[in-house]
């Protein structure tokens, strides 16, 4: 049985290692479109200022040899589906029993006049985060354009050295993430490290001088100067190359619950599927780390003979720390609808949102404390009664012990 | 192997369990030193009280362990003897291990900026909580000797936690 894989981040690599344990014997194929050793993406911004080095982001034992995978650093370009061949950018065929497209997402690009040419830049892979730091060692002057967790990632990283602005279309920094509270509490912090941040805008051109990048012209018909632009306005899954293929496409590459496309031989796993949203039952995509990682071990066990089921990914499942701050945001954090409840505990050092559904909770946001924050998530995960939990949940005071009967 | 196993009608809730895990886990291990070092030396179980119970909460070393699943640095790791330990140096503190923890056993260290959580005192025979706890509510048990009965339980509760991952 021939297993091949598309893309060697964490969906593709958990698949291997999930058939590798379940057969010894298989042959399993990884192409991989990017010509370095499997690294920890979310990692990437840390390389930036030199906190860390590309080898302490890559994986601790490389999974090529821990696994037993054939490697292939090639682009795939295209799948035949009736004679189970993935084409490759050297023209070469590889033949398939089993397929996994684990093949994530790609930033998307805005079209704005200037766009095209030196000076921009994403933060999608190693190699983007390389260029940054090369070019943030002779910038001045940075614009990110949007104000999402992988912009202010971006912009924290060049704030030691670089003039950093952030252009926020929509009128709140980490929309989707944070409330309105929330984002002010974010946005202060980060103005307070000397990024600035404008809301309600947004870059209509980049002005060039010589082909260099010398400015952003915004909207509201200001220019701000900027030496580099990073563009962060989100992700888009990568799946352009299965367009015709006959695998069904629609915001992302459709799966069932085994995580099957409607190809009975081709899964697919990670960012660049599109499933169910665990609690709203909303067809989404992911976009998140540990969503990848469980899609492709159950396609992975699902490959090679198991019947496991997935449930559906929760689109908002975010830690992290922005401007020494830290933040958690687990679920729904702006619901529609009456049947909702929410309530919100803002002090001098912790804020902290709680969504409820009658005696389910549906969210939370945490920000400045996240103690215990783990058993919230399980409580909305698996949407477990609150029982009488409401009170303490709320005033902080819930353990694991209240749930021992 | 041999388990931590928390019997809850025995603990008094002394916190000894506590102590005993932050002074292991201090720069000298005795607790003089670990009472004067500062930033005090942090714990890795917590005795929680409910209603009619109390007991430390301790981590499980989950078999399909959620935080282990989420980390995003490879810090993360499971060692030669099962247990879910830390790769320190590679620790960013993005948290994202504390959002998935259903035991809410990891915790911040403000200080050098990394998560923590137990390391089952890998290198000691008995782990220090299981040795400072006086009534025997911490004991160690062979998983495999374990009567059915008590296994069942003991496998029930890491289960319900676990398969809500
Ligand atoms: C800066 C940054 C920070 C992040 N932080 C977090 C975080 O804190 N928490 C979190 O949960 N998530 C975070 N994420 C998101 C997380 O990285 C993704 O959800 C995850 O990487 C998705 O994994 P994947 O395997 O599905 O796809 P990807 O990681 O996108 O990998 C897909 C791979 O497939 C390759 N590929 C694509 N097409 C082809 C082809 N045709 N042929 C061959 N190879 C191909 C690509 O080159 C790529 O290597 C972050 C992302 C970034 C960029
Ligand atoms: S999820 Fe919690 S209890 Fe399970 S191994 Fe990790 S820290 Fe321990
Ligand atoms: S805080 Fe450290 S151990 Fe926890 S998930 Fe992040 S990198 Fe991994």
């Amino acid at each position: 049985m021939h297993h091949v894989i598309i893309g060697g981040s964490i969906a593709g690599i958990s698949a291997a290692k999930a058939i590798r344990n379940n057969n010894a014997n298989a042959e399993i194929t990884l192409i991989s479109g990017e010509n370095v050793t499997a690294y920890y993406r979310p990692m990437i911004p840390v390389l930036i200022d030199g906190q860390k080095a590309e080898v302490d982001i890559t994986y601790p034992d490389d999974p090529i040899e821990k696994y037993r995978l054939n490697a292939v650093y090639e682009m795939a370009t295209d799948v035949d589906v009736q004679s189970k061949d993935v084409l490759l950018s050297s023209g070469k065929r590889i033949k398939f029993d089993r397929l996994l497209i684990a093949t994530g997402s790609v930033p998307i690009i805005p079209d704005i006049p200037g766009i095209k040419g030196q000076g921009i830049f994403t933060l999608r892979t190693m190699e983007d985060a390389i260029k940054i730091r090369d070019a943030r060692s002779v910038a001045e002057n940075a614009v990110v354009i949007g104000g999402g967790l992988v912009g202010i990632k971006a912009a924290e990283a060049l704030k030691s050295t670089v003039n950093v602005t952030i252009i926020e279309k929509l009128s709140q920094i980490l929309y989707q993430r944070l409330d309105r509270r929330g984002a002010e509490i974010i946005s202060l912090a980060l103005k307070n490290e000397g990024i600035t941040i404008l809301t309600e805008d947004s870059v209509v051109e980049i002005i060039r001088d010589g082909g260099n990048v010398k400015a952003v012209r915004l909207a509201s018909g200001s220019t701000i100067n900027a030496d580099i632009v990073i563009i962060a306005i989100g992700v888009r899954p990568d799946m352009d190359i299965f367009k015709d293929s006959g695998i069904k496409i629609s915001k992302g590459i459709q799966v069932n619950e085994l995580l099957q496309t409607n190809i009975p031989d081709i899964y697919a796993a990670g960012d660049v599927v599109e499933f169910r949203e665990l609690l709203t039952g909303i067809s989404s995509v992911s976009a998140l780390w540990s969503n990848a990682m469980e899609m492709g071990r159950i396609a992975g066990m699902n490959m090679t003979g198991a019947d496991r089921r997935y449930p559906g990914f929760l689109t908002v499942m975010n830690a992290t720390e922005i401007a020494g701050i830290p933040m958690i945001a687990v679920g729904i954090i702006e619901p529609e609808g009456r049947e909702y409840e929410i309530i919100t505990e803002d002090s001098i050092d912790s804020y902290k949102r709680f969504v409820f559904k009658g005696d389910l909770l549906v969210g939370v946001i945490f920000i400045g404390d996240i103690k215990n924050a783990g058993i919230y998530t399980n409580l909305i995960k698996n949407q477990i009664p609150m029982g009488g939990l409401k009170e303490k949940a709320i005033e902080g005071t819930m353990g694991y012990v209240n749930f021992i009967n | 192997m041999k388990q931590i196993f928390v019997r809850p009608e025995r603990c008094m809730g002394c916190k000894s369990c506590e102590i005993g895990c932050a002074v292991q886990h201090s720069k000298d291990k005795t607790l003089y030193s670990a009472v004067l070092q500062s930033p005090a030396p942090m714990k890795r179980l917590f005795v929680e009280a409910g209603e009619n119970i109390r007991m430390p909460i301790i981590c499980r070393h989950c078999e399909d362990a959620p935080c282990l699943n989420a980390c995003i640095s490879g810090c993360l790791y499971r060692d030669e003897k099962g247990f879910v330990r830390r790769r320190k140096e590679r620790c960013i503190g993005c948290w994202t291990c504390i959002m998935v923890c259903p035991f809410g056993v990891i915790t911040r260290d403000r200080e050098k900026h990394i998560a923590v959580k137990c390391d089952r005192c890998h290198k000691l025979e008995v782990p220090a909580c299981v040795n400072a706890c006086p009534t025997h509510a911490l004991v160690m048990v062979d998983v495999d000797e374990m009567s059915k009965e008590k296994r069942h339980m003991v496998i029930l509760t890491e289960s319900k936690a676990i398969s809500h991952q």
